[in-house]
């Protein structure tokens, strides 16, 4: 994908949130674009707005101005059914809290996305092979409350990767986790994008960020430039 | 306003959506509350307050007529009298008014003293002239003050007034009555005889000594034919019975409708308390008191319940009130007018204390906890209950098994569902039973279609017919009680077995054996006391008298029971000019209009057979009328059930239906998703209902109707497919209302 078209772009999202007299400009104007094989990270102490940004940009939220696109779809505006199939072969959301379904094991968890209707073919086949990639296959049939954190974080990344979408969306992806799987996700993020994915991790933790290519700061309510890494993705 | 009325307050406003939903549950569960307030009061109170303002004697006594002298002289001698009345009750008399008529008309001539009867319009009897008409015959030919009515062949005679007399059921369930003074009924008809009497009133001082007053009464009675003798209690049986079914069931829908608010408000506010446990253990944290967390659970439980419970008592009053007081009329009792106001606040009390400690107590109890546990989010006593989940996918599965997460709460709402479908189911088959009566002859044990007036000779010319598949002659004549000459019985008689033209379903002995026996109707049988055995003597038109041994009692409905079916013979050698008739049975799939028109070629006046008639249906009608009204709240309270059962488990799980949305879910597999949650409560909720009504409610409500009539009130196939239909319905709307509302919130919202 060349830099003109950029698998997201974002230009002068705003977004208040609150009423009356508490409310209040989070996002005031922010412009962001990723490229295909780009890991961006975005910083910000909490409170930030980086999650509201993350939310925008998955057209998890509505925007009360600016536009956002995905993979040269215009998602800002767009139906609702529209967004649901964006999100659905374009985005894959990984959340903190890894939001795995307590009822299905981690391979239901997974195959959950890949059977919902619209979901590209073959999602059995991506999704064994992902679980091995991954390093979960042993614990498949497993249910949440008897993993790791570190293994609940990699079956939210398969079920985000299931339906091979070009652009992954972490929101503090290693917040729940210890030291180690904290990097073990970050270097998975890494491979995404060196895959030809745009990957944009939110996060508080300048350690998770280092790894980025590029490292952006949210600072009331504007995304400022901060280290630039090794530039986009091979 | 206190501390924890102001933070309840706020919460109040600051969750408006769950408030709304929480109010329209508490109003719904007030209303059918109300509902079955409004009824079962009025009808079981209705006779006592009718009797007390129709000042209803203590005991009525009748007999065959006598000089009022002799009559008024053993009366005196009663102990405890306090007053007493003596009149003529004349019956048999046609009535004519308009287009409306009736030959089995009543005549009550009143003489001087207390009436037993209210006038609810208008003035009484007096010597100038004019007639009291009882206000069910007013209702039913559109009648009031200052109209006229005929009687016999009298001129027309004004009315002057309506009445209401408890001591019967109103016109059309039982004969017209219409009261006139002695004067004036002496004036219309030209009598100046000494006054005879058949009927005397007697109101004692102490009505505790009526046993006394009775014993004293039958002494007194020598020579005196024909005496019957019933008090106001035995008048209340009487009249009660009809409205005993009712009850029952009205009790049965309160006792469903307490279970239901129960279950769907503990449910509710338990899961609201689940979701506020971080800001319980906040406020514990920060030094607030159980006492206090309790309150303001229930404080806000009081400011959703109160207009809630107001607007619900008061929209099912209002519902409830006209079939009630149509049902009451029919019963010539009254409504309750104020007096309904205790029960109905007893109802607000309840429907606004449920929540309220549906409330409180899983606060309190949720408070008890360590705050730091609270702050991690414990569950109130102890954790999540699961079944086991292995194996399987797809929305509509994993939907089941979200909605089966929590076992008591899942157990709760099946029950609840299951007892208020079952019951729905119930008033489906009554409705269906009622309707049969109303419309079907053939569920009355009628098996012809039309009945001809033709002579029995012409019945092989009618048999040679197109359609037609048997014929057979029919006679019917009206007979009186040959000792008291008082009570009307249609006298039936049919060539051959009658049950294969006329079948009622036999309940005690045996089928008619030959020309000195008669099968009686139940109504008949009660009247005069009749069993299997005893002798039924019958005076004809004619004066010929008729006596035979009863060999069974049958179910009928026609006529209220007053039936006779006698041999040919019997009918014949009584009453030899009785008119006859050709009953007509259709072969199956015959055209009745063109078998119609065969007949009247042939020169016959044709009818068609219904199936209650006259009194009957009215009856009929008006219960229909009162079990649809019940049906349709009751079935309100499953959609309302089934709608808080999805919300609550979508509220529950919002981040795992969140994120389906975020992995690209869209409205429609949402709505899979709450299928499955609906299918799960709804399926083993249509079965247990289905069960239920067959094996339990229908049998036990078939038990209670066996005074009346043999109903089969085991769901059918139809039945349970409208029911089945129905929860499709209910499931649909529900899950499309959750839907929409999920779908409306941004999915950020759920992933918090």
């Amino acid at each position: 994908m060349s830099p003109e078209r950029p698998v997201l772009r974002a230009r002068g999202l705003a977004k208040q949130v609150g009423s009356g007299r508490a409310r209040q400009q989070i996002l005031a104007g922010v412009d962001l674009d990723v490229a295909a094989g780009e890991m961006v990270a975005v910083l910000g102490r909490s409170g930030s707005g980086k999650s509201t940004l993350l939310n925008l940009l998955g057209g998890l939220d509505r925007p009360d101005g600016g536009r956002v696109g995905v993979a040269g779809e215009e998602i800002t505006g767009a139906s609702e059914k529209t967004l649901d199939r964006i999100r659905l072969r374009r985005i894959g959301f990984i959340f903190q809290s890894f939001q795995l379904i307590e009822e299905l094991t981690g391979e239901e968890n997974v195959l959950l996305a890949a059977r919902l209707p619209g979901a590209p073919r073959g999602g059995r086949r991506r999704a064994q092979a992902l679980l091995a990639r991954l390093g979960v296959s042993a614990v498949a049939s497993h249910r949440p409350h008897e993993l790791s954190g570190g293994e609940q974080q990699r079956f939210a990344i398969a079920r985000a990767l299931v339906n091979d979408p070009v652009l992954i969306l972490a929101d503090e992806a290693t917040g729940n986790l210890d030291e180690g799987s904290a990097a073990a996700v970050i270097e998975t993020l890494g491979e995404l994008a060196a895959e030809g994915r745009a990957v944009v991790l939110v996060t508080h933790e300048a350690q998770s960020a280092a790894a980025a290519d590029r490292v952006l700061h949210l600072v009331e309510g504007r995304l400022r430039a901060g280290r630039e890494a090794a530039g986009p993705g091979p | 306003m206190s501390g924890a009325a102001r933070e309840a307050w706020a919460n109040v406003r600051a969750r408006r959506g769950r408030a709304v939903l929480s109010g329209l549950g508490i109003l719904l569960v007030a209303t059918m509350l109300a509902v079955a307030a409004t009824v079962s009061y009025g009808l079981e109170t209705g006779f006592d307050r009718s009797a007390a303002e129709a000042d209803l004697p203590d005991v009525l006594v009748s007999f065959d007529s006598q000089s009022a002298s002799s009559v008024r002289e053993r009366i005196a001698a009663l102990p405890d009298l306090e007053a007493f009345s003596l009149r003529e009750q004349l019956t048999s008399v046609p009535f004519r008014a308009g287009r409306e008529s009736a030959d089995n008309g009543v005549v009550e001539v009143v003489g001087p003293g207390r009436r037993g009867y209210a006038i609810v319009a208008g003035h009484d009897v007096s010597r100038r002239g004019g007639v009291v008409i009882e206000e069910g015959l007013a209702t039913d030919w559109g009648l009031g003050v200052g109209d006229r009515i005929r009687v016999y062949d009298s001129p027309p005679l004004p009315i002057v007034g309506l009445a209401r007399a408890p001591s019967n059921v109103a016109y059309p369930l039982a004969a017209p009555h219409i009261y006139v003074s002695l004067a004036a009924y002496r004036a219309a008809t030209r009598q100046h005889s000494a006054r005879q009497v058949n009927i005397a009133q007697i109101w004692l001082k102490d009505p505790s000594q009526l046993d006394a007053v009775l014993v004293q009464a039958r002494m007194s009675s020598y020579g005196l034919s024909g005496l019957s003798l019933i008090t106001r209690s035995g008048v209340r049986v009487v009249v009660d019975q009809a409205a005993g079914i009712v009850i029952a069931l009205l009790a049965a829908l309160s006792l469903i409708a307490l279970l239901t608010a129960a279950t769907m408000l503990t449910a509710a506010a338990r899961a609201e308390i689940q979701r506020r446990l971080h800001a319980i253990g906040i406020w514990r944290a920060i030094g607030a008191s159980r006492g206090h967390v309790a309150r303001v659970a229930a404080f806000e439980a009081l400011l959703v319940a109160v207009p809630a419970a107001a607007f619900g008592v008061g929209a099912g009053a209002l519902l409830a009130t006209g079939p009630s007081d149509r049902l009451l009329g029919l019963l010539n009792q009254d409504g309750p007018g104020s007096a309904l106001l205790a029960p109905l606040l007893g109802c607000f009390a309840l429907t606004v204390a449920i929540p309220a400690l549906a409330a409180a107590w899983p606060a309190w109890r949720a408070a008890g906890g360590p705050p730091l546990a609270l702050l991690r989010g414990a569950e109130i006593g102890g954790g999540r209950a699961r079944w086991g989940t292995a194996g399987g996918g797809g929305l509509l599965r994993l939907g089941a098994r979200l909605a089966t997460t929590r076992r008591v709460r899942l157990v709760a709402t099946l029950a609840s569902l299951a007892i208020c479908t079952s019951f729905v189911l119930l008033m489906l088959a009554l409705a269906s039973e009622l309707n049969t009566l109303a419309n079907d002859p053939t569920a009355l044990g009628r098996r012809y279609q039309l009945s001809a007036s033709l002579p029995a000779s012409a019945a092989p010319r009618v048999r040679a017919l197109p359609g037609v598949s048997a014929v057979g002659p029919r006679w019917e004549v009206s007979a009186v009680d040959a000792y008291s000459l008082g009570e009307i019985t249609y006298v039936i008689g049919f060539r051959g077995d009658h049950t294969q033209f006329e079948d009622p379903p036999l309940v005690e002995g045996s089928r008619l054996g030959g020309a000195r026996q008669a099968e009686v109707g139940r109504g008949l049988a009660q009247i005069l006391g009749l069993r299997v055995g005893s002798t039924l003597a019958l005076a004809t038109a004619s004066g010929r008298e008729l006596r035979l041994r009863v060999s069974g009692i049958v179910s009928a409905l026609e006529h209220d029971g007053r039936v006779a079916y006698v041999s040919e013979r019997a009918l014949l050698g009584a009453e030899p000019d009785a008119p006859e008739k050709l009953a007509v049975i259709l072969k199956p799939g015959a055209d009745t209009k063109t078998v119609t028109a065969e007949l009247q070629r042939l020169g016959a006046d044709v009818t068609a057979s219904t199936g209650v008639a006259g009194g009957g249906k009215t009856l009929v009608d008006a219960l229909r009328g009162l079990l649809l009204t019940i049906a349709a709240v009751d079935g309100l309270v499953c959609l309302y059930m089934l709608t808080q059962a999805l919300a609550l488990t979508a509220a529950e799980r919002r981040s795992a239906i969140a994120v389906l949305r975020a992995c690209g879910a869209g409205a429609g597999s949402i709505r899979v998703l709450l299928a499955g949650a609906a299918l799960a409560v709804l399926v083993p909720a249509a079965v247990v209902a289905v069960v239920l009504e067959r094996l339990v409610l229908g049998p036990a409500v078939s038990r209670l109707a066996q005074g009346y009539a043999t109903l089969a009130l085991g769901a059918d196939a139809a039945e349970i497919a409208v029911l089945l239909l129905g929860l499709a319905l209910i499931g649909t709307v529900a899950v499309w209302w959750v839907v929409r509302r999920l779908t409306s919130r941004p999915i950020a919202g759920g992933l918090g």
